[in-house]
């Protein structure tokens, strides 16, 4: 009986001297580990506004509302933390070179109202100059127009979006002859109002 | 002869799945029990087949909290039975990693609760804090305690950083000292040993009848594990011990996974050295029309998925069997004949989740409230107790050092 008592009296001494394993968290701030997965927040700098990462979501945790109002169309993308669970799909998914969604190692993430947690980035939209319907991010076609080269003078809608924001031409360079004309097709237009002046005129 | 029905339940506890136990006792022994399940449907296994092959892997972690990536192992196992691929060797050792993790913090978890049942809160508390070590090696390895999100059809999601391995292997090493203390300590009480031995006892024979899986079946002689059984991950290319107990009481169920727990350290540190580099994917695109089955060696036991594609991105069948499915029955041969007070510890040794004692009830017949769950782990402690001072020893061995109140 004696020596089981001195094997463990050794170890009751060691947690002792060794303390609790548990951090003073109040007073002592925690600090996660750098591979922690955290709440993902968007890059402003680096997201094009794709909504891969609404398509992978697991969880269904994000969202987005394209508002098109006085001929100014945003696209708003939500993160619901609520519904979040940090996988990391999105930022495995992030064509921005998985850093337009980041995970941080932000874990404090309680809340009193569940309506307001949420974080959310806004994306301005490239409309169709026919009829008005949205096509795109912006910074998604530009994207695009980077990836493709000189490919992407075969699509107006996108070589008019790199031209427009280097600054090379006005917001509508073709003037309206007619519906349906052969000239609408060097617009910036939707998928559907391509087809039209592609196959209708 | 005068029998009260004691029901346990509905949200039974002491399990994975909620459940409800009617004992029937005649004094103090047991005499029969039954058990239901079903009271915790969540339709995971539809909620699958609405979500693409990629994305199910994440509810299938949630089917259980402590052994959460065993279920997708299983998964993606049958996903890429379907496929036929092969997987990656770093990806191969990366799984092993994850999910032996995953077994040792779970059986530490198990051991603390055990200890608690038993009246060792002192055992409780030196488990959980060991496994507080093994937590934050999975939160290096993954990002998160629980939950890894590490594995997708074909391959691991994330890789791990060389830069971390020294880290993570000075943790592992710390936990051998106290896991061996506690193992000695635990082989020679005589308390425990009085507690345990003799309890609860599943036969051979009788495991083999209830087709009982993991730890619960090794400890009664029957030599299965997945993990031997069968070739995956990278647990054919090391050397390890399936460890195999003959009395099937619940001392031999403690003593297997501590043992395992041991096991699985060694495990645990040849893969993290012996690490081999590559890519961690085989960037399997989409599963073929066809249907797999995968296994994994889960803490408790075997798990099971059954999964069929018809060609789409979502399974249309999927099918799940955890092992305490299996588990479960073994109670008609393990808590029949035995006291009242045994009954927690007895029902604990097959590996139960405990996160819901409180809700547990014992009624008489009439309605009236007998026992709720804190009142009967209170009962098994009382026994600990009375053994005590029948053998004559002061206080329990280890209790005295550090004792913390429950």
């Amino acid at each position: 009986m004696k020596l089981p008592k001195i094997r463990e009296l050794l170890e009751a001494v060691k947690a002792l001297v060794v303390g609790p394993y548990t951090s003073r968290f109040p007073r002592k701030p925690h600090v996660p580990f750098k591979s922690f997965r955290g709440q993902p927040q968007f890059n402003e700098d680096f997201c094009v506004g794709c909504l891969a990462c609404e398509e992978v979501c697991p969880a269904g945790a994000i969202g987005h509302n394209d508002a098109v109002s006085g001929g100014k169309a945003v696209r708003t993308i939500y993160h619901y933390t609520d519904t979040c669970i940090f996988c990391g799909e999105c930022e495995a998914a992030c064509i921005a070179d998985h850093k337009g969604i980041k995970l941080s190692t932000e874990w404090d993430l309680a809340f009193f109202d569940r309506n307001r947690a949420f974080e959310s980035i806004d994306r301005d939209l490239v409309t169709c100059e026919r009829c008005g319907a949205v096509v795109a991010a912006r910074r998604h076609l530009q994207w695009i127009t980077d990836r493709l080269g000189e490919l992407a003078f075969s699509s107006p809608t996108l070589y008019q979006t790199k031209l427009k924001e280097l600054g090379l031409i006005d917001d509508n360079p073709a003037a309206v002859h007619r519906e349906n004309a052969r000239s609408d097709r060097l617009k910036t237009l939707c998928a559907h109002c391509r087809r039209q002046t592609t196959a209708g005129a | 002869m005068k029998k009260t029905i004691i029901p346990i339940g509905p949200y039974h506890p002491l399990q994975e799945e909620p459940e409800y136990f009617t004992l029937t006792v005649d004094g103090e022994t047991v005499v029969d029990i039954d058990a239901e399940i079903g009271y915790n449907h969540r339709g995971i296994e539809k909620l699958s087949e609405l979500k693409n092959f990629d994305q199910s892997t994440f509810v299938i972690e949630r089917i259980c909290g402590i052994c959460s990536t065993s279920h997708p192992y299983a998964y993606v196992r049958a996903l890429e039975d379907i496929a036929g691929v092969e997987v990656p060797p770093r990806a191969r050792y990366i799984r092993t990693i994850i999910a032996e993790g995953e077994r040792l913090h779970s059986h530490l978890l198990w051991l603390g609760l055990a200890g608690h049942f038993l009246g060792y809160n002192t055992v409780y508390m030196w488990a959980w804090k060991l496994r507080e070590e093994i937590l934050d090696v999975m939160e290096i390895v993954s990002g998160n305690r629980n939950n890894y999100a590490m594995f997708r059809p074909g391959g691991v999601r994330r890789d791990i950083n060389p830069d971390d391995i020294p880290i993570v292997l000075k943790k592992i090493k710390k936990i051998v000292p106290t896991l061996t203390m506690l193992h000695k300590a635990v082989r020679d009480d005589p308390v425990l040993h009085a507690r345990t031995k003799g309890i609860g006892v599943l036969t051979k024979e009788e495991s083999i009848n209830f087709s009982a899986l993991g730890p619960t079946s090794r400890a009664s002689g029957v030599a299965r594990d997945v993990r031997k059984d069968t070739v995956y991950g990278a647990y054919h290319e090391m050397d390890w011990k399936m460890i195999v107990t003959e009395n099937g009481d619940v001392f031999d169920k403690v003593v297997v996974r501590m043992l395992e727990m041991l096991e699985t350290i060694k495990i645990l540190q040849y893969c993290f050295t012996h690490l081999p580099a590559g890519p961690i994917d085989s960037g399997l695109k989409g599963i073929p029309a066809g249907e797999g089955i995968g296994t994994h060696e889960a803490p408790r036991g075997e798990t099971f998925h059954y999964v069929r594609s018809d060609g789409t991105n979502r399974p249309v069948r999927h099918k799940v069997r955890a092992p305490t499915f299996m588990n479960l029955p073994t109670y008609k041969a393990t808590v029949k004949g035995s006291q009242l007070a045994d009954a927690v510890i007895i029902l604990a040794a097959i590996d139960p989740c405990y996160c819901c004692t409180e809700r547990m009830a014992i009624r008489d017949p009439g309605g009236k409230r007998l026992f709720d769950g804190r009142e009967l782990v209170a009962l098994s402690q009382r026994k600990s107790k009375l053994v005590q001072e029948q053998l004559g020893i002061r206080e329990l061995p280890l209790d005295a050092l550090g004792q913390v109140a429950p």
